[in-house]
């Protein structure tokens, strides 16, 4: 399936400012110890709106999974980083009979030619 | 006989639905409020509230007041709550003439996606050569459907219930099997569950047939004091109970998404004030965007257990003949794509003792549901042929 090309929107820049380099930055609210996705809108605990962003481990885990009937078939998940959100993402390397909730991923970062770097996650290995 | 403080609907409106052409979604609203108006005996003029609610185009608004030439109304508004507006337009309206805002109201949806020579998936697909922002990544990677938001859900579901594609398309029979007996359904020819699991992939573990229809058209009802409704044309559909249900499951850790819905919460609450529990309730109009939407707000209802949604489905208990007829004219899988006017619709028909060849032995009591955005938005109604408590 083709993917298309990434352009930033001025609302996620150190997201694809990660990307680029290898990071998994999203957002984070200090004062509730709190992770967020990187379009959070703000923190739900305390009301702040100004999130910062850090970096995360980039270790996740699978919550729930579909399958597009493309050639090759893409595989898009829920999974659940390490910190606590739960991002949409394509898995790469993924095979139906790994599938499970619970999964192992690891984040990995991909650098197209044209566009902004992106995230795909594949199951664990160590 | 002395008044009473209850409201029910007094007309309903269907333009006709399915691949309609050449009318704009604010014409259709006007059509249908108007066969409504003429359903319940009632003159436009008799009109003194209007709530208007659309599909994805954005119309129509409040400017359909005007194209009906409406007068001196007292209410007034648009609506949205996604897939659960009908449920809580009609609320709303009932809310109006309980506290003496209004006498008369009629609630609307029009929407007109489907454009000639376009398939219906097309309708709704999003496509496009660059993609901005973090979320703009996301649909790159190919979320570029609610089906496969759905897909997620009903796969959740699967894993921890152990719900099969085989229990969804049970439910996708039986309502296939309830159109087929509805002359207003746009797919009426029999289905059995080798065709559901023959079905192309829309997005696993959704087949073709686990996903609804996509239509044109516009449906209205008029909603009124129970008074008032009696010296109308029809007979009423008494408003027994309604509720709301907006669970905000957030994305993140411990999350209920795909396991349960709003509609525990809306369904309790429209339970409790109509004095009913799940086992009163004779007939089911569910808001079936998805055969999997239907086995979880059964679930979440009280129908079965949590967790027993696809084993209900699967005995048969949903079709004709089955202890709990369920979407008897079609629903949205196999008659018409009405957001959630279809349930509304056909809870209507079925509590008139209109249905024909599809009407269901006992139809005393009607749950209605609605169910918008990926889960996020529930509502309930219960409507009876019978005063409440009478």
């Amino acid at each position: 399936m083709e993917i298309g090309v990434l352009r930033r929107d001025g609302r996620t820049d150190p997201f694809f400012d990660g990307t680029a380099s290898d990071r998994l930055v999203i957002k984070r609210c200090e004062a509730c110890d709190r992770w967020f996705a990187p379009d959070a809108a703000g923190c739900p605990e305390c009301g702040e709106e100004d999130l910062g962003w850090a970096q995360a481990s980039g270790a996740a885990t699978l919550v729930t999974w579909t399958v597009l009937p493309k050639d090759p078939p893409a595989f898009l998940a829920l999974v659940e980083l390490a910190e606590g959100p739960w991002l949409h993402a394509r898995l790469d390397g993924a095979a139906r009979a790994d599938l499970r909730e619970g999964l192992p991923l690891g984040v990995a970062f991909e650098h197209p030619d044209e566009g902004e770097s992106y995230i795909l996650f594949r199951p664990w290995t160590e | 006989m002395g008044t009473s403080r209850g409201t029910s609907i007094a007309g309903l409106g269907m333009t006709e639905l399915g691949r309609v052409y050449g009318r704009s979604p604010r014409r259709l609203a006007a059509d249908a409020v108007r066969l409504a108006a003429a359903d319940a005996g009632l003159a436009l003029g008799d009109l003194d509230g209007l709530l208007v609610s659309h599909g994805m185009g954005g119309s129509p608004g409040i400017e359909l007041a005007g194209t009906l030439g409406l007068r001196d109304l007292r209410l007034l508004s648009q609506v949205n709550a996604f897939g659960a507006t009908a449920g809580a337009m009609v609320s709303y309206a009932a809310s109006a003439v309980l506290s003496g805002t209004a006498t008369t109201v009629a609630c609307v949806f029009a929407d007109a996606p489907l454009k000639p020579k376009q398939s219906a998936g097309s309708a709704y697909n999003r496509d496009a050569r660059e993609w901005y922002g973090f979320g703009g990544m996301t649909a790159a990677l190919g979320l570029r459907s609610v089906n496969s938001y759905y897909a997620l859900a009903a796969q959740r579901h699967m894993a921890r219930y152990g719900t099969t594609s085989e229990q969804l398309g049970a439910i996708a029979v039986a309502t296939r099997e309830w159109a087929s007996r509805n002359p207003l359904a746009q797919m009426r020819d029999p289905i059995t569950l080798a065709d559901h699991q023959n079905s192309r992939w829309v997005s696993e573990p959704l087949h073709l047939l686990d996903c609804c229809l996509v239509s044109n058209g516009a449906i209205a009802v008029i909603v009124t004091s129970d008074d008032r409704a009696r010296d109308l044309a029809r007979p009423p559909v008494h408003l027994w109970g309604w509720g709301q249900g907006h669970p905000g499951h957030r994305k993140e850790r411990g999350s209920e998404f795909g396991l349960t819905t709003g509609a525990a919460s809306s369904g309790a609450t429209a339970m409790k004030m109509a004095g009913i529990t799940p086992s009163d309730v004779d007939v089911c109009e569910l808001y079936d965007c998805y055969t999997y939407t239907v086995l979880v707000s059964l679930e979440d209802y009280g129908f079965c257990a949590k967790g027993e949604g696809g084993a209900f489905a699967a005995s048969g208990a949903l079709g004709p003949g089955g202890s709990l007829p369920t979407n008897t004219g079609g629903g949205q899988l196999s008659a018409y794509y009405m957001w959630g006017m279809t349930p509304l619709s056909e809870a209507v028909i079925q509590a008139r003792g209109d249905g024909g060849e599809r009407q269901a032995p006992s139809s005393d009591v009607i749950l209605v549901s609605g169910n918008g955005g990926i889960l996020d938005h529930h509502s309930t109604l219960i409507v009876s042929p019978h005063r409440k408590g009478a």
